[in-house]
């Protein structure tokens, strides 16, 4: 099957589109949340969703949109996620799996009260790249747009609290503020993302392309900009490979981001031995 | 993910609701039946009357290819008379699960003895073999769609229960012959609907569970999943099913009971189709289980709904 032929189908379009947008989004926000810890937020944020789907079962809301209830609650986790970090001096992972427990806690008991389901809520919360729609098209460009505006408006303030948040706030920071608008938009991102192509790909994007550019990267632009391409990259290849080689595409994309990273790693290796 | 999330949630929602829950009051005289399954569920009950108290395994809504049993289960099955599993191909974990229980009061029933199995893979649509994933290992599980051999489960279900309780095994026996009556007459309903229709072929968006009742009717079925419910698809199975639909005209697409149609609807959106649902009778929904649906009413709504997707006359 050639290429054009494969571009010709309105599924692997809109896959190539909303892929590499939500590719670009990951890898910035990941190149943050790797070098603050918090690396494991995309799974610990789809755990808290559970909880979400009890209160969805509780009012009874439509399955289609189980992800807008789900989104106060996750971004509300995710500012729990901070303050565990802040206030109880506690490391990021452990936050997350505080928080991504009792999400999960909260979800059972409720489930269990509220006695049974009516559909299986997760396949609504947790989508598939192959599956987009027009209008999950649109979500994405929206998404997109609003998240690397404020990664472009804060981001020097992000850089110096991701460096040094002490002095950030000593050389005049708002850190509490810039610390608050960095795990929202993970979160939005998170639960939006999630929707679209699934947890799996979503957890893989925020950390693979963030680490294998901090193998190679000089300056924290530079490493930005490569974690993106390299994202887009993997995401672009994942589909097509995925098509010529007749295999899921979700777990393509990410065994091609652990390849790359592999790949740079050995090179980087070799040319410290030398 | 989702798989651990589902552990979990079983993990701590059963203990919780067995002890909230109707506990299954070892009713005097009454034969304790525990099925896996909803088609198991509903012939028990049918055949048993009133003269058994039946209970179902799964909850409302899950979906039962990831279901596992939790030490509560454990407790009502080793409480119990019989217990009905579909085969050991739909539920692996049975053989584990009695090497744990008292077999002595037990009576374990495969209900799918003597059925007629297909290979799991549905190998003139192009179906891979190594598609099928380990949990079934060989053989397709979803009998319970083909009706004949739901007649042969109901058989095999009156048969336990009169081995179990001898003075009522006429009452059964009796049960049994009435209700394999209206399975013939569903039988013949669907042989007549699906008699003349303008194509043979339907495609389904969801996991390959209806190789029994195709081949039955002699109809064609391409499904966007393997047999095992949670994989992923593959862009270029969309692709071929999407082919399919332009080159022959098919103007409808089938999606499966409790998960998000998703998939479905990105090849009726890739072809301008219709979804129309098609009831794989695994298990129901809240709200169907309260709303007294059956395996006989919820074939029916199948029935219609092939109707409309093959366009009979």
């Amino acid at each position: 099957m050639t290429i054009t032929e494969i571009l010709s189908y309105g599924f692997i379009q809109r896959a190539l589109v909303a892929g590499s947008l939500i590719a670009v989004l990951c890898a910035v926000l990941g190149v943050f949340l790797v070098l603050r810890r918090l690396s494991l937020i995309g799974d610990g944020l789809a755990h808290v969703t559970f909880g979400s789907v009890a209160i969805a079962l509780f009012l009874r809301i439509n399955p289609a949109v189980v992800t807008l209830a789900a989104i106060p609650l996750v971004l509300l986790s995710s500012f729990g996620i901070l303050k565990l970090t802040d206030k109880a001096r506690i490391y990021g992972d452990a936050a997350i799996g505080i928080v991504s427990s009792l999400g999960i806690a909260c979800g059972v008991l409720l489930a269990s009260v509220a006695g049974g389901f009516n559909i299986d809520l997760f396949s609504y919360l947790f989508g598939n790249i192959l599956a987009i729609g027009t209008g999950d098209l649109l979500l994405a460009l929206v998404l997109f747009a609003i998240v690397l505006l404020a990664v472009f408006f804060f981001y020097y303030d992000l850089v110096a609290i991701t460096f040094d948040e002490e002095l950030a706030r000593s050389s005049g920071i708002h850190t509490k503020t810039i610390n608050t608008v960095l795990v929202l938009l993970t979160a939005l991102t998170v639960v939006l993302a999630m929707k679209l192509v699934g947890i799996m790909l979503i957890s893989a994007l925020l950390i693979l392309p963030a680490v294998t550019a901090l193998q190679v990267a000089a300056s924290f632009r530079v490493t930005i900009l490569v974690a993106a391409m390299l994202a887009v990259g993997s995401v672009v290849l994942g589909i097509f490979g995925s098509f010529i080689l007749n295999l899921p595409t979700g777990a393509s994309i990410v065994v091609v981001n652990f390849a790359v990273f592999m790949l740079v790693f050995s090179v980087n290796k070799l040319r410290q031995a030398r | 993910m989702k798989r651990l999330l589902w552990c979990a949630v079983l993990l701590l929602i059963l203990p919780l609701g067995a002890c909230t829950q109707k506990e299954p009051a070892l009713g005097k005289g009454k034969v304790q039946v525990v099925t896996t399954i909803f088609p198991l569920y509903d012939f028990a009950r049918v055949v048993g009357g009133d003269r058994v108290e039946v209970v179902l395994l799964l909850p409302p809504g899950v979906e039962p290819h990831s279901f596992e049993p939790t030490p509560e289960d454990m407790v009502r099955i080793s409480r119990a008379g019989l217990f009905v599993y579909t085969n050991p191909y739909m539920e692996p974990w049975v053989a584990g699960l009695l090497k744990g229980i008292d077999r002595q009061r037990l009576t374990v029933v495969d209900a799918s003895a003597g059925v007629s199995y297909l290979p799991a893979a549905g190998e003139d649509n192009g179906h891979d073999v190594n598609e099928g994933g380990h949990h079934h290992g060989g053989m397709d599980p979803h009998v319970w769609l083909s009706i004949p051999n739901a007649r042969k489960m109901v058989e095999n279900i009156a048969a336990a229960l009169g081995t179990k309780d001898p003075t009522n095994a006429a009452f059964y026996r009796q049960n049994a012959a009435v209700y394999e009556q209206k399975l013939t007459e569903l039988d013949r309903k669907f042989q007549v609907g699906l008699g003349n229709c303008r194509t043979r072929r339907f495609l389904h968006g969801g996991h390959y569970a209806f190789g029994y009742l195709a081949d039955h009717y002699g109809l064609q079925y391409v499904s966007a999943y393997a047999i095992s419910a949670d994989a992923e698809p593959r862009p270029r199975k969309l692709v071929e099913m999407i082919a399919l639909m332009r080159s022959s005209g098919t103007r409808y697409i089938f999606y499966e009971e409790l998960i998000s149609p998703r998939v479905a609807e990105t090849i009726a959106r890739e072809t301008g189709a219709t979804l129309l649902r098609l009831n794989g009778v695994h298990n129901l929904s809240r709200d169907e289980l309260q709303g007294g649906a059956t395996y006989l009413s919820l074939m029916e709504q199948n029935l219609v709904n092939l109707r409309t997707g093959l366009q009979c006359r």
